[in-house]
């Protein structure tokens, strides 16, 4: 009786307070913590005063993997969000999902300029020639190395965009010099860095280009860039230059922890650590791109991070809304906010010209870096992203394989293992979903 | 029974009216027991059995990317699932990890009990401290482990640091990795076990002891000739609890190795969070999910049977 | 020859008090020796020192002339029964005699198992050596206890109240049984009860222990006759004995708590001082109120006695009486009482000055 009481009042009250304020609610489901919440509620908030129509209530929903379950199992009902933020490797799913409306049928009807947004980062984002979703938080894989460290024994840095070799050097030297008081490196076990490594040699994953000309039927991690990725990291952890920290994001944390206690010289992250590194680090970070292989030129990473959707349950004010939101968190000003709070990368190439970059560039010119990695990228259907379902546990699959070799494990039987468990998921999930 | 017992004491007028009583509470037995199993029943029913048959259900189709059954594929789910060598590596790691917990949880757990039961001065200080994990959240111990297991500024790293010895990779080898999981997981038990068994080892009558000294048998044989089987109910209390305990352990996995490194602690529950949550083959999961309540089912078994025969004395 | 020596032993816990103060006494060879006090008196601590289950603070003690003040309870070469029997519930009867010769390991096999068999023969348990503690009665489960005893062969046995958790139909039982087999085995049995009819019953020498200090040792007729103290004769017989204070008239006469006079057999040293009077010592006869100095409260039959609770009119004390069963007193009767000269005498300490005490008995 009471809980029905409750229930009546509160359902009365928060009628009335939606009654004061006429505007119509779009809820924004995110997956934002810390302090990266707070600059998203910065942009809310700037949106929501910029307007007298559409009021955006922000939803943290916990991680990316467990909000796509929460949005899939929720569409339909009144709890659903009118627009969401679903990370990369969801694309695929959300698409195949039905659930959504693609933001190009927005784009075409208020005749939007996207020439202005990072082409990188909308390839990701975008099949059969449409806009699907827009890019938000995006962020590359860059590498960073400590500076003073390399200074201090002698060492020269890496290129800008170093070679494999070029970083074995670096991480031997430092080993060495520093009386294995530093390991050399480290390339934390991530599926993600997998992937990078294959779009930075421009080869692909899946068959149908990485699944952007068609649903992918298989999946090939057992190639030649794949195993000189893992060999180069082999190599190293036979010298004794490599220090392991596991996959998961205690190992983020240790890892970061490691290097900026000296424990290691180099690692490769996501270019949005660039704000923690920067600020808790005694010594001078340097940045460079992701590394590629010796004989190749970089082609290029793909973004990581995360888009925004609008779900097609919703009516179309509300729809309209949610793209107003879009649009207005893409603003040269909102973007290079974005980027000095979060070190996500701003999208829009005029965020470059606005005060705040600059100031934030003459302060720490290595934070250029991963927006330039960014801007120089060509997109090629290796270097956005692979357009499949079943991306987290493919993941976790690549994982296991990182893991195996870094144990001592052989790469070749070590990857087919993961294609054969890839595939047979994949074609499960393709039977399962009735794709051909 | 009880009812014609109780007619046949009391005097005849009073049995008439205790009979029409009686009938009429029979009459309405139906109407009574509807309204006090109701409620249960209903609860049961939306939150067990339907659930489980939804989920037994599901265990024999294929589901597509929004969770919805699709092709049915009668017990395929369960012939690949015990046939994929991934499977049954996390079988037996979930064993591995159950046995291992179980068994160090239940004998340091007795070790320490024994030694803080003897009565010496200040004993009450190490009675709380080996009590004090009882007040630890999984998310404080998981955090305090990680510390200490940091490779570069663990706790384990600086030590090895000072003794000149190599350091271990506790989190990113498959073999240290379960023991690290092993390790931290009988630290959490500890205090719960341990005071339980304190508590045990205590209300043994002292005499029993002192007759032992008596006719001269040494402390070690009073241990597990007097002590062991006096407690052998409190121990088996205690290894249950700590066997279903460590079948749904799920926090300290989550926050440590996640099933890592090489599905070396993906442990059954976690396995089954994984591919549903994670990724979202409600299908698989199901399978799974069904797997594991028929071995717990098992082992509950086990238990009584083993309950009903040895412990009683 | 195992006659057990205590020297000036001592406990003391806390250095405020001391548990038990300066106990000396020498039991010997094949007796039966009864400690007995009221609960809290240090009975049953002084058995768990001879045990060597709780140390000594300070003094001696000695078994077959050998210090054993630092020795283990293994050994000591004793044995002990418990109050509570200190039985093994996981055992069965037969395994809970054979428990301490097996941890003993210099037995053999064939060795324990003559050993079980012939105790269990002996307390008359060879039917139930299947059964688990549980299934027997209390006293089956004493009787366990005792077969613990005899299986392991040591000549000195400590019992610890061993009989106060049965009944008293079974108590009297048992007590023989006990009784029969210490003689039977030749043991020397150090025996500790608050009953003071087991002690009477039983012992060869009783040692009556009180506020940390032993009263008196002695045979049950001394002990009975000739008690140390005005405590240790309230201590035993049944109704306890009248105590009621005295003034000296003259001579050999005496005033009895100013309700009557009677002759003794001695002179007193002092004018006022107690004198105790055993109930079937004390004479009533019915009264008018102007002769009575008593009147009945109430009558308890025993059968072919009577025991008369009676008020007298000073002081307010209570005096016990025995009388025959068919005499005629019924509650509130006023009643004359007075005393035959066999009596004992205290001083204000409670100190017995009865003299010629010896003479007193034969008389």
């Amino acid at each position: 009786m009471a809980i029905l009481l409750v229930t009546v009042f509160g359902k009365s009250l928060s009628a009335k307070s939606a009654a004061n304020d006429n505007r119509i609610p779009i809820v924004f489901w995110h997956e934002m913590g810390g302090p990266s919440e707070d600059a998203l509620e910065q942009v809310v908030d700037g949106f929501n005063k910029s307007q007298t129509k559409y009021k955006v209530i922000p939803k943290y929903q916990g991680t990316y993997d467990e909000a796509i379950q929460k949005i899939l199992q929720t569409h339909g009902t009144s709890t659903s969000p009118a627009v969401f933020q679903a990370f990369d490797i969801s694309t695929a799913q959300m698409i195949h999902s039905g659930y959504t409306t693609p933001v190009q049928n927005f784009i075409d009807q208020d005749n939007y300029d996207v020439s202005k947004i990072s082409s990188v980062a909308r390839a990701f984002y975008s099949n059969g020639g449409k806009q699907q979703a827009m890019p938000f938080n995006t962020s590359q894989p860059v590498l960073y190395y400590n500076a003073s460290l390399l200074k201090k024994y002698g060492i020269t840095p890496p290129p800008v965009s170093p070679s494999y070799s070029d970083i074995t050097r670096v991480a031997k030297q430092l080993y060495e010099k520093s009386d294995h008081k530093v390991k050399g490196m480290t390339v934390q076990v991530y599926g993600w860095f997998l992937e990078q490594a294959l779009a930075n040699a421009g080869a692909q994953l899946a068959n149908n280009n990485d699944g952007h000309t068609g649903n992918p039927t298989e999946v090939k991690i057992n190639n030649p860039d794949t195993v000189e990725f893992l060999n180069w990291i082999k190599e190293n952890i036979k010298s004794d230059d490599f220090i392991d920290y596991g996959s998961g994001a205690s190992a983020g944390a240790n890892q970061t922890a490691g290097f900026l206690s000296d424990k290691v010289g180099i690692f490769i992250q996501s270019s949005a650590s660039i704000g923690q590194l920067t600020k808790n680090n005694t010594n001078k970070l340097g940045i460079t791109y992701f590394p590629h292989p010796d004989n190749k030129k970089a082609n290029g990473v793909a973004i990581g991070g995360a888009a925004l959707w609008i779900s097609n349950d919703k009516p179309k004010d509300v729809q309209r809304g949610a793209f107003e939101f879009i649009k207005y968190s893409l603003k040269p000003e909102v973007q290079a906010q974005w980027q000095k709070s979060t070190g996500y990368l701003a999208l829009n190439k005029d965020s470059q010209k606005t005060k705040i970059l600059k100031d934030l560039y003459a302060k720490n010119p290595e934070s250029k870096v991963p927006g330039e990695q960014l801007a120089k990228a060509k997109p090629n259907y290796s270097n956005s992203g692979i357009l499949m379902e079943g991306m987290q546990l493919t993941r976790q699959l690549e994982e296991v394989a990182m893991e195996t070799v870094y144990n001592g494990g052989d790469i070749n039987h070590a990857l087919d293992t993961a294609d054969k468990a890839i595939n047979d998921n994949l074609h499960q999930s393709n039977r399962a979903n009735g794709y051909k | 029974m009880l009812k014609t017992s109780t007619t046949n004491v009391v005097p005849e007028k009073k049995v008439e009216a205790k009979q029409r009583q009686g009938f009429r509470l029979n009459a309405n037995d139906k109407y009574y027991a509807s309204i006090f199993l109701g409620p249960s029943l209903l609860v049961l029913t939306l939150f067990v059995f339907y659930p489980m048959l939804k989920t037994l259900y599901i265990s024999l189709f294929l589901t597509n990317t929004l969770g919805n059954t699709t092709v049915f594929t009668g017990l395929d789910n369960y012939v690949k699932l015990i046939s994929s060598p991934d499977f049954l590596s996390s079988m037996s790691v979930t064993l591995l990890y159950v046995v291992a917990v179980t068994v160090l949880t239940v004998s340091v757990g007795l070790l320490l009990a024994n030694l803080a039961s003897q009565k010496l001065p200040g004993i009450g200080i190490f009675r709380t401290l080996y009590s004090v994990t009882m007040g630890v959240s999984v998310a404080v111990a998981a955090i305090f482990w990680l510390f200490i297991f940091n490779p570069s500024t663990g706790f384990f790293a600086l030590m090895s640091g000072w003794l000149n010895l190599p350091v271990v990779n506790w989190l990113t080898s498959p073999t240290n990795a379960m023991w690290a999981v092993i390790i931290t997981t009988v630290w959490m038990n500890l205090g719960f076990t341990f005071l339980i068994l304190l508590g045990a080892i205590q209300s043994v009558p002292s005499t029993l002891y002192e007759a032992a000294d008596v006719e001269g048998a040494s402390s070690r044989y009073q241990f597990f000739k007097i002590t062991i089987p006096m407690i052998s109910p409190t121990l088996f209390f205690v290894s249950t609890i700590t066997i279903i305990g460590a079948f749904k352990s799920f926090g300290l996995i989550d926050l440590i190795t996640k099933g890592g490194p090489t599905n070396a602690t993906n442990m059954l529950v976690y396995r089954i969070y994984k591919d549903a949550f994670y990724s979202g083959n409600y299908a698989k999961s199901s399978t799974e999910a069904i797997i594991l309540t028929v071995i717990i089912a098992f082992f509950t078994l086990i238990q009584f049977k083993f309950l009903e025969k040895k412990v009683n004395y | 020859m195992s006659t057990v020596f205590l020297t000036n032993v001592c406990k003391q816990y806390d250095s405020e008090k001391n548990v038990l103060n300066n106990v000396t006494a020498e039991i010997q060879s094949g007796e039966f020796f009864v400690i007995v006090g009221s609960s809290g008196c240090g009975k049953s601590t002084l058995l768990r020192m001879i045990a060597g289950l709780i140390s000594i603070t300070d003094g001696e003690i000695k078994i077959d002339d050998k210090v054993v003040n630092d020795l283990q309870p293994k050994d000591r070469n004793l044995t002990m029964v418990f109050q509570s029997y200190a039985l093994f519930p996981f055992l069965s009867v037969w395994d809970n005699v054979a428990f301490g010769l097996k941890a003993r390991k210099n037995l053999s096999q064939s060795e324990i198992a003559s050993r079980v068999d012939n105790a269990l023969k002996m307390v008359d348990l060879e039917g139930l050596k299947d059964r688990k503690p549980r299934e027997l009665s209390g006293g089956q489960r004493q009787r366990v206890a005792l077969a613990r005893a005899v299986a392991s062969d040591a000549k000195i046995c400590l019992m610890d109240e061993p009989l106060s958790n049965l009944d008293a139909q079974l108590r009297i039982k048992m007590r023989q049984e006990i009784y029969a087999l210490q003689r039977k085995l030749g043991l020397t049995l150090i025996y500790v009860t608050h009953d003071q009819v087991e002690a009477m019953t039983m012992a060869d020498h009783i040692m009556v222990l009180h506020d940390s200090h032993v009263q008196q040792i002695g045979t049950p007729a001394e002990i009975y006759k000739k008690p140390a103290n005005e405590f240790v004769a309230s201590f035993f017989g049944v109704p306890p004995i009248n105590i009621l204070p005295a003034v000296k008239i003259s001579g050999k006469k005496i005033n009895v708590n100013n309700d009557f006079q009677m002759q003794i057999k001695q002179q007193v040293p002092v004018d006022n001082f107690k004198v105790g009077i055993r109930p079937n010592e004390v004479m009533i006869e019915a009264a008018d109120e102007l002769e009575a100095n008593a009147s009945i409260r109430t009558i308890e039959f025993l059968g072919d006695e009577k025991i008369v609770y009676a008020q007298m009119n000073n002081n307010n004390i209570e005096v016990a009486a025995i009388v025959p069963s068919d005499s005629q007193f019924k509650a509130f009767d006023t009643i004359k009482v007075s005393a035959g000269d066999n009596v004992l005498l205290f001083d204000n300490d409670g100190i017995n000055i009865t003299k010629n005490a010896e003479e007193l008995v034969n008389a």
